[in-house]
């Protein structure tokens, strides 16, 4: 099993119809139910526990005391139920939140096996059969579906704003907007208070009780509206220098031509491999030759 | 007190309701659809649809900040829903219903949607 990849590995399982925890290395574990993902945590991502108690929305008391019952019942009660059964939460909520921390979790479980080069090895992964979560199991994600939302999910990002610098570097907003007005989502306004520019955006994630990638992406989205200090120019035609990150002599931050109103010199958009623009590039040809 | 599948088809259940899906704005994923022949692109452009009004009435409301409690379009064909319900851990999730403009009853529908939606998110 060492050497199989994590997606044969999950591909075999859901064949198997298994029921257990699949540890993928150090990096986070996913529970399966008779094939089906029913939970998945990254040690990079918060859980359920997290988002609930750091949103605000229940006290970390609660969740203690319905994981004692649980871990102290010979039977497995389901800690999920316990909640709502208390009025905690609604049937809604936890099914939700399920949802959203296990696909926020394989987003960054699964990465290495999205990566199609395959030219990273997966971790080792681990299944022990049987092993349930202690909240139960609320909401069920097919295994290629799960792999087709997160790749769906890379493409909005990549959407979003085409680089991967930020998502591991300190969030630093810039100390001047480049413009006189802007427009932002309720994520985007948090990722902004939080940010003490020493923050990275998973750092960010925990501290704000929202999934990893939500806020990722509300990272990316700033720093295509020119919000965030970048250290290189994604599309520029090599700057003789640039304003070091935290460099006080310099309140602005590089921008992307074309981000913003004003930009003087026309903006060409990057050329890339995407497989959406090659789709799009088929049915355009596809369709002009249909008028033919 | 009810869950995301409860949800939808009680939806269903709104005198006139063609189709309804139930979106993460966030993401754009469809995470679950009743009646939807293309779930997928259907969430994709609805929450599209959703971020593009938001954005675009925040710029033109004097005190720049807004809140939709209900999006409504009428086309020749449909009446669209979008409500969003906020939640405390993620970006709302968008309910999206399509109505038959002959058999519905506008205002019913949006008070049925209203009353499901805090039946299923209660924060």
């Amino acid at each position: 099993m060492a050497t199989s990849t994590l997606d044969s590995v999950l591909a075999g399982l859901a064949q198997d119809k298994a029921t257990g925890s699949l540890r993928v290395g150090r990096n986070g574990t996913i529970f399966l139910t008779r094939g089906r993902v029913s939970y998945a945590e990254c040690t990079g991502t918060p859980n359920v526990e997290e988002l609930l108690t750091a949103s605000g929305r229940i006290s970390a008391n609660a969740v203690r005391k319905a994981r004692q019952v649980v871990s102290a019942d010979p039977d497995p009660v389901n800690g999920g139920d316990l909640l709502v059964g208390k009025g905690v939460l609604t049937r809604g909520e936890l099914e939700f939140c399920v949802l959203g921390a296990t696909l926020d979790a394989s987003f960054f479980l699964l990465d290495t096996a999205l990566d199609t080069t395959g030219a990273r090895p997966g971790p080792r992964s681990r299944f022990r059969d049987g092993e349930r979560h202690w909240l139960g199991t609320h909401w069920f994600f097919d295994v290629p579906g799960l792999f087709r939302e997160c790749r769906r999910r890379k493409a909005r990002l990549d959407r979003a704003w085409p680089s991967t610098e930020l998502d591991t570097q300190p969030v630093i907003p810039v100390r001047r907007i480049p413009g006189r007005h802007v427009v932002l989502t309720a994520v985007q306004w948090e990722v902004l208070l939080g940010a003490d520019t020493t923050a990275t955006p998973a750092e960010l994630a925990r501290r704000l009780g929202r999934p990893a990638y939500s806020t990722l992406l509300a990272v990316r989205e700033l720093g295509a509206a020119g919000l965030l200090a970048t250290r290189v120019e994604p599309a520029a035609p090599s700057p003789p220098t640039l304003p070091r990150r935290g460099d006080r002599s310099g309140p602005r931050a590089e921008l992307r031509p074309g981000s913003g109103q004003d930009a003087a010199e026309p903006y060409l958009p990057q050329v890339s491999a995407d497989p959406t623009d090659v789709n799009l590039l088929i049915r355009l040809r596809d369709a002009l030759e249909a008028l033919q | 007190m009810i869950g995301i599948e409860d949800c939808l088809s009680e939806a269903m259940t709104i005198p006139g309701a063609l189709d309804a899906i139930l979106v993460d704005h966030t993401s754009g994923m469809a995470v679950a659809a009743e009646g939807v022949p293309y779930p997928e692109g259907s969430a994709a452009g609805l929450s599209e649809a959703f971020r593009a009004t938001l954005d675009g009435l925040a710029l033109s409301t004097p005190d720049g900040t807004i809140r939709i409690e209900d999006v409504i379009v009428t086309t020749d064909r449909a009446y669209h829903l979008i409500k969003p319900m906020e939640t405390m851990f993620d970006g709302p999730l968008l309910i999206c219903l399509r109505l038959d403009p002959e058999r519905a009853n506008l205002a019913l529908a949006l008070r049925r949607l209203q009353a499901i939606s805090h039946r299923l998110i209660a924060s």
